[in-house]
């Protein structure tokens, strides 16, 4: 089962791919048969808004587009003994056409944490490492374990984006009170 | 001793399961229970043969010695979170001036908002450059001002961020540092001034003052210029009229990573104790009263993963030999001493 569990975690990592500028990469397009352009803009937007709120959010140059950067924690060890090793900076881009989005995640830096005298985990200010060349200063065993949880993240973004254009019912409804008259009974 | 660490580590495993289980049927963004700490572990030569340097820690001579372990858990619900660390060993010992206690953190924080928070319980101190937890030191053998100033603090604080540029922290704390309780009342005043005035450059400007306590003023800043080279700077100034006695300095700390495993850094001080007067019922640990010392330390930081290897040379030099309590191999006094350090941390 450990086995089994390492070669799905490892596998993460193999969802990444390169684009032309020779930087990593999670890059899908999902088609969406049905849903004309400005239905899955808003879900879109609406996915972004409450999803991802710490995410920032530009509309781009044409309608249906997004863009923005945010950030995760990428950690070592197991659940009793979790490390935060730092974190990773990303942009991020959505685009919606008739019956189709596509989406991608780039642009990754590393920042390592340190630990604090409070105990607070917290950014090594000045050091920040593209994920391309990383290997030059850090572990590669390490680097592979960020490339993962990048791979991870990359999917679990994608997932979701995924259940919010799926589901209307995620959008905001127009909530009716419900009001009751005591009078008639 | 050993049954109740071993209960504390069976809880702890007990709590993240109980954690990790409630983690499946909400999906809050919450962090995890986190686990941190280190261990370490040293061996230190004085070159006169027996130990001459009188700062904190690896106090042992000839002798392959223990830090400490330290174990840290913290966690974050919401708004409100917590940090429990303790340590066990001489540098635990040689941190907490009351025998049998192993508590280096010990507080709890609400967020009222993302820019003002609330802090209290038993705190590393905000005072100073360098901190307790190896790991969070670059140099292993400490400065003078650090050892003479504060370690903890306990205490109620508020922190209240104007910017990401400028933020600050006020509270009150115990009259004495470095205890869990008070000796009579919660006197002293602590302030810190944060300042980033250009990226990679935070400076704060701390002071603690009180009645028992003393006033003790300090900045300390660092500035990572390049991705490579970094600059830190301690400076401060301390006295009471409570003991009678004070002392200020100042230390440099450049630190240049020669290649992705090694950094070398060099920490020169400059320490004076003030003259005191025949009423003084303290005196800094360093030079004696109206004495100065230069004190010169070259380390080299070696990290594979967790491990830090840490070979160190200090060269410390009193500037007269009236103040100078270092004594050479013969046992005769002398305005100098010098030791080689070799530490390993491992942090977690």
């Amino acid at each position: 089962m450990c086995v089994l569990f390492a070669k799905v975690a490892s596998a993460q990592k193999d969802l990444l791919a390169f684009n032309e500028q020779n930087k990593y990469m999670y890059y899908q397009v999902v088609g969406q048969p049905g849903v004309i352009t400005d239905t899955l803009n808003d879900r879109a937007l609406y996915f972004l808004e409450k999803a991802y709120p710490k995410n920032t959010i530009k509309k781009g140059e044409t309608s249906g587009n997004y863009t923005g950067t945010g950030k995760f924690l990428v950690v070592s060890g197991l659940t009793m003994a979790k490390h935060i090793e730092g974190e990773v900076n990303y942009t991020y881009y959505i685009e919606c056409k008739d019956q189709k989005y596509r989406y991608w995640l780039t642009d990754f830096v590393f920042t390592p944490y340190k630990v604090d005298r409070y105990g607070n985990s917290v950014p090594q200010e000045g050091i920040d490492i593209p994920l391309e060349s990383a290997t030059t200063k850090l572990d590669k065993k390490q680097v592979d374990s960020y490339l993962d949880q990048i791979g991870t993240y990359g999917k679990a973004f994608g997932d979701k984006l995924k259940y919010y254009i799926l589901k209307p019912a995620a959008l905001p409804k127009e909530t009716k009170k419900k009001v009751i008259s005591t009078k008639d009974w | 001793m050993k049954k109740k660490f071993l209960l504390l580590l069976l809880a702890a495993s007990t709590y993240s399961i109980a954690s990790k289980a409630q983690d499946t049927v909400k999906t809050t963004a919450d962090a995890p229970l986190v686990l941190y700490g280190s261990v370490d572990t040293y061996y230190k030569d004085d070159f006169s043969g027996h130990g001459n340097i009188p700062t904190s820690f690896a106090s042992d001579n000839n002798s392959v010695s223990i830090g400490m372990i330290d174990l840290g858990l913290k966690k974050t619900v919401g708004n409100a979170s917590f940090v429990g660390e303790m340590s066990f060993g001489p540098r635990n010992d040689q941190s907490i001036p009351t025998a049998g206690y192993h508590i280096q953190n010990l507080y709890v924080n609400y967020a009222f908002s993302p820019k003002f928070s609330a802090t209290a319980g038993y705190m590393s101190t905000f005072i100073g450059y360098e901190v307790i937890s190896p790991t969070g030191n670059f140099n292993y053998s400490t400065s003078y001002l650090f050892t003479n100033g504060p370690f903890q603090n306990a205490g109620l604080k508020f922190t209240y961020a104007f910017s990401d540029k400028v933020s600050l922290m006020a509270g009150i704390f115990n009259d004495e540092w470095n205890v869990y309780t008070s000796q009579h009342d919660v006197s002293t005043f602590g302030a810190q001034l944060t300042i980033t005035p250009v990226k990679n450059w935070t400076a704060y400007l701390n002071v603690a003052t009180g009645p028992s306590s003393g006033t003790e003023f300090d900045l300390t800043t660092a500035y990572q210029i390049t991705s490579a080279f970094k600059l830190g700077l301690n400076a401060a100034t301390y006295s009471t009229t409570h003991y009678s006695a004070g002392f200020s300095g100042v230390a440099l700390y450049p630190q240049l990573a020669v290649s992705k495993v090694v950094t070398l850094g060099l920490r020169e001080e400059y320490f004076k104790s003030d003259n005191g007067t025949a009423a003084s019922t303290y005196a800094p640990v360093g030079p004696l009263p109206g004495g100065s010392v230069l004190a010169s330390t070259l380390t080299a930081n070696i990290k594979t993963g967790p491990l830090t290897l840490i070979p160190e040379v200090r060269l410390d030099g009193i500037n007269k030999q009236q103040y100078s309590s270092f004594t050479n191999s013969s046992g005769d006094p002398t305005k100098s001493a010098s030791q080689f350090v070799l530490a390993v941390v491992y942090g977690f």
